[in-house]
């Protein structure tokens, strides 16, 4: 029978078996962030809110330097707008078949049966629900085609009558024709489709074609009940790659033997991927989220837009800027993620259990923490990470390895 | 016109006789000896002419020589200026007509046999019955009409069960209650066991007679 149990011992001893409260300081787009922002930024979060719900065409930039929290600012605007499709693309390491990647995050986002609706609702548009005499269904496949054809064509001129019967059959097959329903449906959700499986369904591309991901993009965003938030990370690197390199640096291959002294190949990448932007600024009901770097980034692709697009520099809104930390955050942050950890290890009621409310560390840490790292916070959390691995791997006492910061700080 | 809830324009044993152009989703039922159905997207009923109905369907059977022979065939334009000739027409609201085009294009069930022509799958007759139950055993057939008892049942499909009992799905069921009033309503599914229920027919709705 325990009659006494020593909580802070047994804290320590739980860290100490290799479990770090804090784990990771990057947030990506994949791995969901259950970490609310803090306080002081709950504020940024309302005016994109109402942003968001006030208008439906608009691009948004939100600058913060690096490791300030700009795609955790992402898993907090997708937990708040929970009632919006929010997709992330990040374009460090997605620039190549664009529309194709956005459309899958938009499908995984968007879920089966919110997509048959909207496809479903696209044939009756098409007159596909047609009741022959007041009851029956036998939808003419052919008729319907044409139909839509007709209604489409002009809106969607840009892309193409190739692209567009692509997009009008594999919807219609999906809808109307049973027999091959299943291979639709794989088509719809962008699966990857060999030759032969395209020539049954009468297709000439899948989705991982650029213009038809596009296309469907349009068709699925413009027609969904619910809108649409595209939140694309690492904007500025549009601009980086752009920018001039330094002259200094040694080129072993120079592009400019493949593509030409006027034009670079970064600069035929940069501008296929500006105008990739510019075409999903035409979707109706897009809103769209970029993160930047620097105020200069902006500047740079307001004249990029002044140059090539400057009927669209107007839907370009005031940035929003992802400020550092203040001193409050850390110790809210610090709390937060140990009530998480509390949680993890089935063992909530520690919230609550110790004196001093940042054990196992204190509020003179945390105030060096903050100090240190400036109020970034990234690097706040990397220290917070260096901290718990001094505890968990130091054969010292933690007194002892406490007593080492509070020395550095003082 | 868009009705959010069913009209009965006419009904025989209530005395309802609604004058007007009605236009929807209507089943009228007549009062002959095979007791036929007809479907249709618009109905005129006057007092003077009787009812007025054009490009509509009618479902039922017919003796031909020794047999009875189901046919479904379309109207282009009658008058029915006898009353004594309609049991009931109903327009069905288009809250109920909206959940049963969900159910036409549910993709539970995509290999289901479609017929081409109308045909009888079930007739209960003491001289002329049909009976293609066994034959199509476990099999889905699309576009089914049946009368059970004083119900008319139209559903997407029907599938034939090991008891070899008609299931229908995704129906739309047109029936009196005890007091004789009438009623729709939708069900996703109905299991119809023969030797309980009074099922009198079973029609197949060929592709043809629907589509043109």
């Amino acid at each position: 029978m325990i009659l006494f149990e020593n909580r802070k011992e047994l804290l320590l001893n739980i860290i100490k078996w290799g479990n770090n409260p804090f784990k990771k300081f990057v947030s990506t787009g994949e791995i969901k962030e259950g970490l609310d922002l803090v306080n002081s930024r709950i504020d940024l979060i309302q005016k994109i809110k109402e942003l968001v719900e006030s208008e439906t065409n608009f691009i948004l930039p939100i600058i913060g330097d690096v490791g300030s929290g700009k795609t955790h600012l992402f898993w907090a605007l997708r937990n708040n707008l929970y009632y919006y499709n929010t997709i992330y693309i990040s374009l460090e390491y997605v620039y190549k078949k664009l529309f194709s990647n956005i459309y899958s995050e938009f499908i995984e986002n968007l879920e089966m049966e919110p997509l048959k609706f909207i496809v479903n609702q696209l044939c009756d548009k098409w007159g596909a629900l047609e009741r022959k005499f007041g009851f029956f269904h036998v939808a003419d496949i052919e008729k319907v085609r044409k139909y839509a054809f007709e209604q489409l064509s002009d809106k969607y001129n840009e892309v193409g009558p190739e692209t567009l019967m692509d997009v009008i059959n594999g919807i219609t097959i999906h809808q109307l024709d049973p027999y091959k329903k299943i291979e639709a449906e794989r088509w719809l959700l962008g699966e990857l489709m060999d030759e032969k499986e395209l020539s049954t369904l009468n297709l000439a591309h899948d989705l991982r074609k650029g213009k038809n991901a596009y296309l469907m993009l349009r068709l699925l965003i413009e027609n969904s009940k619910s809108g649409t938030i595209l939140f694309i990370d690492d904007f500025g690197k549009i601009i980086s790659i752009m920018s001039p390199q330094s002259k200094q640096v040694e080129e072993i291959f120079d592009p400019s033997w493949l593509y030409g002294t006027e034009e670079t190949s970064n600069d035929i990448a940069a501008d296929k991927i500006f105008n990739k932007i510019v075409q999903l600024q035409y979707v109706k009901g897009l809103r769209i989220i970029i993160t930047l770097k620097s105020k200069e980034s902006l500047v740079d692709i307001r004249k990029k837009y002044k140059e090539k697009n400057p009927e669209l520099l107007s839907s370009i809104r005031e940035p929003f800027y992802l400020l550092e930390f203040k001193e409050e955050d850390i110790y809210e942050l610090y709390s937060n993620t140990m009530s998480k950890f509390y949680e993890s290890i089935d063992k909530s009621d520690f919230t609550k259990e110790f004196q001093n409310p940042f054990y196992p560390l204190n509020k003179r840490i945390l105030k060096y923490v903050f100090e240190k790292a400036e109020g970034n916070p990234r690097a706040i959390i990397k220290l917070l990470i260096k901290i718990f691995n001094e505890i968990i791997y130091s054969n010292e006492s933690i007194d002892v390895i406490l007593k080492d910061y509070e020395n550095t700080s003082s | 016109m868009s009705n959010t809830e069913n009209i009965i324009i006419y009904d025989s044993v209530k005395g309802i006789n609604l004058k007007g152009d009605f236009e929807g989703s209507i089943i009228t039922r007549c009062k002959d000896e095979n007791n036929s159905i007809i479907f249709s997207d618009n109905l005129k009923i006057s007092d003077s002419e009787g009812i007025f109905i054009s490009n509509g369907l009618r479902v039922g059977f017919e003796l031909i020589y020794d047999k009875k022979i189901a046919f479904s065939r379309k109207i282009e334009a009658q008058w029915y200026e006898d009353f004594e000739l309609i049991d009931y027409s109903i327009l069905i609201s288009e809250d109920i007509m909206q959940v049963y085009d969900e159910g036409q294009f549910s993709d539970a069930f995509p290999y289901t046999l479609n017929k081409l022509n109308t045909a009888a799958l079930y007739l209960d007759d003491y001289e002329y019955g049909i009976n293609h139950l066994e034959f199509f055993r476990e099999e889905m057939l699309r576009n089914p009409v049946s009368l059970v008892g004083n119900g008319v049942i139209v559903a997407d499909r029907v599938v034939i069960d090991e008891r070899i009992d008609p299931v229908f799905y995704d129906c739309l069921i047109v029936g009196r209650d005890e007091e004789g009033d009438l009623l729709v309503s939708f069900e996703p599914y109905m299991n119809v066991k023969k030797s309980l229920s009074d099922l009198k027919y079973i029609i197949i709705l060929g592709i043809e007679a629907i589509s043109f």
